[in-house]
């Protein structure tokens, strides 16, 4: 017996998005698409108009990560008026700090408000419920803090949870942050050909980390339960992965051995969100290593069974200042503080090379003769016969408003586990390892979810340093440029947002006005539709072979509550506004005038 | 923001039996200006402690084609944010797709759980059920291709198909951000404009002949407010007003809406980001910025500020802390109904360019029209280097003790 269960739309992400899946009796997922069900179509805006336009409109594309639209524009920008061996260091630092804000401000909205709630499902309430005072507990704890703003629960308003407001309040605070050295936030101005508009001053630099340290003191009470100084001393900072795994387990089972016996789970008792999803999250972690009675089994959902359809990828993140003046643009791994890097799915690190990126449009919505092109070629012509939109015909079809790229032919995932493990970053290193050693596929729900609340970490300790070391106040902030300078040129910007790897391509004609706009984001790499080798998308694979219900269907199997595909989908941070985008064929169509009053 | 104390308790008494969505834009600034947002806010503790013993209000939030960041903007919102937001004016919000638990959940193409989980079985009750309810809408509505509404489908069905429901069963919609109340950076001219076709709510861009209101014959009142993204402020404060009784819908909409559906105390018809910007001093003395990361007036990088409508100046943005000129940008106005076409090139100077897209004949070419006949004047200003006082309608309101100075 094969059942059909589809998720549309799937809320708390940005845009809008659809899963269809087919679910077999035990269920267990057996076939998955990934539709993204709108057209925006964005980067014709560019054509034909003065391209340092881009580095703020570009931002339009997404609310949630504008900061990294921006920064990849100006990035590109840098490039196309041959400048970016230029811009100055101090510019390259304003860069780092703005986008260091938006990935903390980004992931913890993901973690808190997103993906968080799903851990309030009245179907733990009922799966702990069987375990008793400890279940319980465990269930006062998870509705308490994730509970999301529009919440009923057997007909009555459950209130929102502590956690999930305290998030919401960082969220503000960070984006103050942002706002203080960027005008405003969403949609902030900083970011321009050359470098950036503000050059900061000493109160600025101080009222920046008075914000970290107040976001730092969140992390302290309710994410980690521990200083945010120790946890980094003894993961990021571990002198190997296999410590950075013990300290945690270490911890955990200390505070298990003084909560088993009280059942208090609760903040005040040392139980972060961190520890509280660390241990009850896994099945390994917590029951096979801890020897809890129940969790949740996040690491046997959303893994990847074939090593050879899969791969990890990274643009690399944040400017090394110690480089100084000027950067690389086709992104160098040792230019950047997160490197730049391809995984494959057997985990062996290469190289990047920008030129093996392609995006596949075969089972996307748009007509080209070409089944792959590479994203200094894109052409994107959208299907305008309502007849032909249909999100229902099944994997064969065409089925999604997104894309499909390819890193040498292979799908790849990318965000903050692919960006951790080719960092090399201690604990994500070490978790993916003890997974493997246990005969568990080391990428799951479990790890990608540790290594986005492990990213806060890696990356505030950085942002302290550039604030308060390299950061010069009322230094140099941006080279001179002229409109003249982006004739006959191209430009390619590559970074990461909080939840993957953003790329824009971008080329001028002889009047220097812009005659390509391409951009290849995150969600498009990560919730794609097949490639045009028919290989499914990261989610897709991911889905594929997921139980259907909470905790491996511990319940058995409700296919009306279909938590197997809520957790996968959203732990990738799905950002479908970007991902569905559109770009003209270049001089296909006759110019439109330009009315100048 | 500043202001002695005893300034700040005459003016408390001045303020506190005037209604603020009535207010011509010079009170409302000085009260602004005065007293900070907050301590604004503050003023109207009575009719926010009425709310309460009001009855519950619902709101139905819809997000159509777009990026989220009106709702970014809005959990950005301080004073108040958003839990007191709804708390404090007795909100109940029903349905918003980032804040809520639910989803779309079909088993063999059915409608499956109840609306405690399912997104779509809540959207179909509040359809058949609710009525009277603030709409917020966010985003664009797509009628493209061909008028199908195909380019955004949620739940099986054209948005625009739930759009027209839910809105012609809600006493007013609230549009906010550019994508909605003008299809913002989706209707930008392009050659797949026309295929794609998305709907502002009652404009797209500057025609209102375009709105999908218009389009789907729907009747609620709409009021529109701009920028991309929204001000939180600018959100919550007028949700407030309407639901208080302060904006009687649809009576009061003509006095206190201008040609836009924008309420003029946010902004207003007479007024400029350029009127209160802190870099206005180098503008007067006509020194300017040639290159980014400066400190100058940036009139000669594209400024648009003179352009725009908003109270930015006074208002601030994230926590009343910054706006874009005073961060080393030029205002983009994305404010005005014809961003972002009529905004670009953003860094190049007007004089040189012109506004592009628009076209003299229509209402916002005379608004437009009367803008650049201000920058004339200016421009004639600067080169005579004559006292900012003296331009017309600016001295009654920018004095230090009224405006609570320079920041």
């Amino acid at each position: 017996m094969m059942v059909q269960v589809t998720v549309d739309p799937l809320s708390r992400i940005e845009g809008h998005y659809r899963i269809n899946t087919e679910v077999d009796g035990e269920g267990v997922i057996t076939d998955a698409q990934s539709n993204g069900l709108q057209l925006r179509g964005f980067e014709r805006l560019f054509q034909k108009h003065d391209p340092r336009d881009a580095a703020l409109l570009s931002q339009r594309i997404c609310g949630v990560c504008p900061v990294s639209h921006g920064i990849t524009a100006a990035n590109a920008l840098d490039e196309l008026f041959g400048v970016a061996g230029e811009v100055p260091k101090n510019a390259l630092v304003m860069r780092n700090i703005h986008q260091a804000l938006n990935f903390v401000a980004s992931h913890a909205a993901h973690i808190y408000v997103l993906w968080g709630p799903d851990l309030a499902n009245p179907a733990y309430r009922d799966i702990l419920a069987k375990y008793g005072d400890v279940g319980n507990a465990v269930w006062k704890e998870l509705s308490g803090r994730f509970a999301p703003l529009i919440y009923q629960l057997n007909g009555t308003s459950y209130p929102a949870g502590s956690s999930y407001l305290g998030a919401i309040e960082e969220f503000r605070r960070l984006h103050e942050a942002i706002s203080l050295i960027a005008g405003k936030m969403p949609h902030p101005v900083l970011q321009n050909v050359g470098g950036v508009v503000y050059s900061p001053t000493v109160a600025d630099i101080g009222q920046l980390v008075g914000y970290v340290s107040k976001t730092m003191e969140f992390i302290e009470a309710i994410t980690l339960g521990v200083s945010p100084d120790t946890w980094i001393e003894n993961t990021y900072r571990a002198t190997s992965p296999q410590k950075a795994v013990n300290f945690v387990i270490e911890r955990l089972q200390e505070l298990l051995n003084n909560s088993l016996s009280n059942n208090n789970f609760s903040h005040s008792a040392g139980w972060g969100d961190v520890p509280l999803f660390a241990a009850f999250g896994s099945e390994l972690i917590g029951e096979k290593l801890l020897g809890l009675p129940i969790s949740m089994k996040m690491d046997r959902a959303g893994a990847y069974k074939d090593p050879d359809k899969i791969g990890f990828l990274s643009y690399g993140v944040f400017f090394k200042p110690e480089k100084g003046d000027g950067y690389d643009p086709t992104s160098p791994a040792d230019s950047r503080v997160i490197p730049s890097g391809y995984m494959n799915g057997y985990f062996k690190l290469e190289k990047f090379d920008y030129s093996k990126i392609s995006e596949s449009i075969t089972h996307s919505f748009y007509i080209d003769e070409e089944k792959d092109r590479p994203p200094w070629n894109g052409v994107t012509v959208p299907e305008g016969n309502p007849e032909n939109i249909d999100y229902t015909r099944g994997s064969e079809s065409r089925y999604s408003w997104a894309k499909a790229p390819n890193y040498n032919g292979v799908p790849c995932e990318v965000g903050p586990l692919a960006r951790m493990m080719i960092m090399g970053e201690p604990l994500t290193t070490g978790l993916v390892k003890t997974f493997q050693d246990n005969g568990y596929y080391p990428v799951n729900n479990y790890t990608r979810m540790i290594a986005r609340m492990q990213e806060i970490l890696v990356v505030i300790p950085e942002l302290l340093k550039w604030l308060t070391q390299d950061l010069q106040a009322g230094g140099k902030v941006a080279v001179h440029t002229d409109l003249s300078m982006a004739a006959n040129s191209k430009g390619m910007g590559l970074w990461e947002a909080p939840r993957g790897a953003l790329g824009h391509w971008i080329a001028t004609g002889p009047d220097s006005m812009v005659t390509l706009y391409q951009a290849v984001v995150p969600s498009t790499w990560n919730l794609a539709p097949r490639n045009s080798q028919e290989i499914p998308s990261p989610v897709e694979q991911a889905l594929i072979g997921t139980k259907i219900s909470a905790a491996e269907n511990a319940l058995g199997v409700d296919y009306s509550n279909p938590l197997g595909i809520l957790h996968t989908a959203r732990s990738y941070d799905p950002c479908l506004a970007c991902a569905v985008h559109t770009i003209d064929k270049t001089g296909k169509h006759p110019d439109y005038t330009i009315r100048v009053l | 923001m500043g202001g002695s104390e005893t300034g700040n308790a005459s003016l408390l008494e001045k303020f506190k039996n005037l209604d603020f969505m009535k207010m011509d834009r010079r009170t409302f600034i000085k009260a602004v200006g005065v007293l900070g947002a907050s301590l604004f806010l503050q003023t109207y503790k009575s009719d926010l402690a009425k709310a309460l013993e009001l009855s519950e209000t619902k709101v139905v939030w819809l997000h159509g084609v777009m990026d989220s960041g009106c709702t970014i903007s809005m959990l950005d919102g301080g004073s108040p944010d958003i839990v007191e937001f709804l708390q404090v004016y007795n909100l109940k919000l029903l349905y918003h797709e980032v804040l809520m638990m639910q989803q779309g959940i079909f088993v063999d193409g059915k409608l499956a759980n109840t609306s405690e989980l399912n997104s779509e079985i809540l959207l179909d009750e509040i359809m058949e059920r609710e009525k009277g309810y603030v709409l917020v809408s966010e985003g664009a509505v797509a009628n493209g291709p061909q008028g199908s509404g195909k380019y955004l489908m949620l739940g099986g069905r054209p948005y625009k198909e739930i759009y027209e429901k839910v809105a012609k069963n809600a006493s007013v919609i609230v549009a906010i951000g550019q994508c909605a109340t003008n299809s913002g950076v989706n209707a930008a001219k392009s050659d797949i404009a026309e295929l794609m076709d998305p709907r502002g709510i009652a404009f797209t861009m500057e025609d209102s002949s375009k709105g999908i209101v218009e389009l789907l014959g729907i009747n609620t009142p709409v009021i529109n407010i701009g920028g991309c993204p929204a001000h939180p402020d600018w959100v919550f404060l007028t949700i407030g007003a309407v639901v208080l009784g302060k904006i009687k819908v649809p009576d009061d909409l003509p006095y206190v809406l201008d040609q836009w559906k924008r309420p003029k105390v946010f902004f207003p018809p007479d007024h400029v980001v350029h009127d209160n910007c802190p870099r206005r001093g180098y503008y007067d003395r006509g020194e300017f910025d040639l290159t980014v990361g400066g400190e100058k007036c940036l009139w000669k990088l594209g400024c648009k500020g003179p352009y725009s409508h908003a109270d930015c100046g006074t208002r601030h943005w994230n926590g009343h802390l910054n706006l874009c000129p005073m961060a080393g940008s030029p205002c983009i106005s994305c404010v005005e109904p014809g961003f972002p076409d009529s905004s670009r090139p953003f860094f190049v100077e007007i004089e040189k360019t012109g506004i592009v897209g628009t076209n003299i004949s229509t209402i916002a070419g005379v608004a437009i029209g009367g803008a650049l006949l201000a920058a004339g004047a200016h421009a004639v200003r600067r080169t005579v280097m004559k006292r900012p006082e003296d331009e017309e309608g600016s001295a009654e309101e920018s004095t230090p003790e009224e405006t609570g100075g320079e920041k």
